[in-house]
């Protein structure tokens, strides 16, 4: 009996009929969710355009995605500031180029670091308490609430937060990457002995205009990447409490993947034009 | 009159209604009745538009409501009155808040009137004075009560009751009951009742329909129903373990 059941659990192992079937499974679920996040954007887009906005629900929205996650923002965007001088004039130093370190934590902030660990961060604190608080709605029957009372979910409660994340990701990020510059500065000016003048003047001669608005675009997306995976996932909740939880996981890890492949592809595309 | 042609709706491999035909006269009050898990939540959604059938179609005053865009069955909605089974409240929202949605929503009535009409429903299932309550501070009795104030709210001529008295005690199962004859008697609203309860059932329903294994097994006057032949009806009204009905289906309820 007892060999009999390993036997089963190896061939189960090696069968490859198995395997492809679990591939395919995979990337059938993969091609849904990939479908269904692209359609309820693109709703919320026309949405957005074509009724009015719920300006009440938008602002409150703001402040629960914006407001409130600036102490968030605020420690890590100080911490990748001195962490990034501290690297970096480690390594610069064995040039004798120690100067430099204020051109790099600058450009680095401004390109990359600030935009993608505010989304980060923020993708983990908003995108799960937007799933939860939608999934939440969905296995309680609220949304289809909404709709029997002839209110669309999507203007009702996707817009305001699609919204809110498009433009307090914007903000976050300017205000993340003035952090995490005067991080770097403190460390360089206070604990390396650098020029405090020549050290803000190199800060800013090095960005371009380019830099900036790069950095910028990409955090808008971001913004809109949060929110619209929270809510697909809120609305796509079964299963109760432990649904909920389920979205909740999927929600952040689904942001998380999708901020560090956007990321890639803005990158590559500033890169050539 | 909402008639139900041939619905069908799987959830990925769960066939739940496997052809559902049903015809509801204007002005009537349709008991439907069936275990738990059988689909009946399911096809009181499909009534409302809030699910879409996988075959088959509703058919509500000779539209229909699924060849409707979405605005189109937005404004068909609001004749429609739906009474969720777990009330459904938005918990963000005041009592008022709630009770008042469509009005807020649809409507350019000034924060007083609703106010005004609001209390007015809120009195009419025994709640006075609740409208400033949060709904996380209500019972499960009075959630639901307020979820009826709510359905009632924007005057429906079409009512959907998802299981009205569930859960709560027999004297407030007893006004739910009163107010779901009153709407028909004063307001000739067409109503659908939902339930298990078959004291409600024979106290509101003008007919009973039976939903069993994702159809339509019997319809009938209350007198019809209680004197019914059908094993699998008879199973059920009188409420018996033993009988066609057997625990096995049951692997697939909620
Ligand atoms: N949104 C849904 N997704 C998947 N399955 C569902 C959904 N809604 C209902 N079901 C399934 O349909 C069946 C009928 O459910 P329901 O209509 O709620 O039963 P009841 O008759 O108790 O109201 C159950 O097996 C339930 O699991
Ligand atoms: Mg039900």
């Amino acid at each position: 009996m007892e060999i009999h059941k390993n036997f089963e659990n190896v061939r189960r192992l090696v069968s490859v009929r198995r395997w492809l079937a679990k591939i395919g499974n995979l990337s059938m679920i993969l091609a849904y969710n990939t479908g269904g996040l692209a359609l309820l954007f693109k709703d919320a887009i026309v949405v957005m355009f074509t009724t009015k906005l719920r300006w009440r629900a938008t602002l409150d929205q703001m402040n629960k995605i914006g407001v409130m996650s600036l102490p968030l923002v605020f420690l890590t965007a100080l911490f990748t500031g001195i962490v990034l001088s501290l690297q970096s004039a480690y390594q610069l130093r064995l040039f004798g180029a120690q100067q430099f370190t204020a051109d790099l934590v600058s450009l680095s902030t401004v390109r990359e670091l600030g935009p993608v660990l505010t989304a980060m961060v923020v993708a983990g604190r908003v995108g799960a308490s937007i799933a939860a608080e939608l999934g939440t709605m969905k296995v309680t029957e609220q949304i289809d609430a909404l709709k029997a009372l002839a209110t669309n979910p999507v203007q009702y409660l996707v817009v305001p937060r699609v919204i809110a994340g498009f433009f307090m990701l914007f903000v976050l990020v300017i205000y993340a990457d003035v952090i995490g510059m005067l991080g770097g500065y403190v460390i360089s000016v206070f604990k390396l002995g650098m020029n405090s003048h020549q050290y803000i003047k190199r800060t800013i001669d090095v960005l371009r205009y380019k830099d900036v608005i790069t950095g910028l675009i990409k955090a808008f997306f971001f913004g809109g990447i949060i929110s619209t995976v929270g809510c697909y996932f809120g609305f796509n909740t079964t299963g109760g409490a432990e649904g909920v939880g389920r979205a909740t996981t999927l929600a952040v890890v689904t942001a998380l993947v999708l901020i560090i492949a956007f990321d890639a592809l803005f990158t590559a595309i500033f890169f050539f034009f | 009159m909402i008639e139900i042609k041939g619905l069908h709706k799987w959830f990925g491999s769960n066939h739940v209604l496997r052809g559902v035909d049903l015809g509801i006269r204007d002005g009537e009050t349709l008991v439907i009745i069936g275990r738990s898990g059988c689909g009946k939540s399911v096809l009181l959604k499909h009534m409302m538009g809030i699910l879409e059938p996988d075959q088959g179609t509703v058919i509500i005053d000779g539209t229909d409501i699924f060849s409707l865009n979405f605005n189109e069955l937005d404004q068909f909605r609001l004749k429609l009155g739906m009474l969720f089974q777990g009330a459904a409240l938005f918990d963000s929202l005041t009592v008022c808040e709630n009770v008042g949605f469509s009005l807020y929503e649809h409507t350019n009535m000034l924060e007083a009137e609703i106010r005004e009409k609001v209390g007015v429903k809120l009195g009419l299932v025994g709640l006075s004075g609740k409208e400033d309550l949060m709904p996380s501070e209500l019972s499960g009795g009075m959630k639901k009560r307020v979820g009826l104030a709510r359905a009632i709210c924007n005057e429906p001529n079409i009512i959907l009751y998802d299981e009205p008295t569930t859960g709560l005690d027999p004297i407030n199962a007893d006004v739910i009951n009163d107010l779901i004859l009153h709407m028909q008697n004063q307001l000739k609203v067409t109503s659908v009742v939902v339930t298990h309860d078959m004291t409600s059932a024979y106290k509101v329903g003008d007919r009973i329909a039976m939903l069993y294994d994702g159809s339509i097994i019997g319809i009938g006057t209350p007198e019809e129903i209680k004197n019914t032949s059908n094993p699998v009806i008879r199973q059920f009204i009188t409420g018996s373990a033993h009988g066609p009905i057997t625990l096995q289906e049951e692997s697939n309820s909620v």
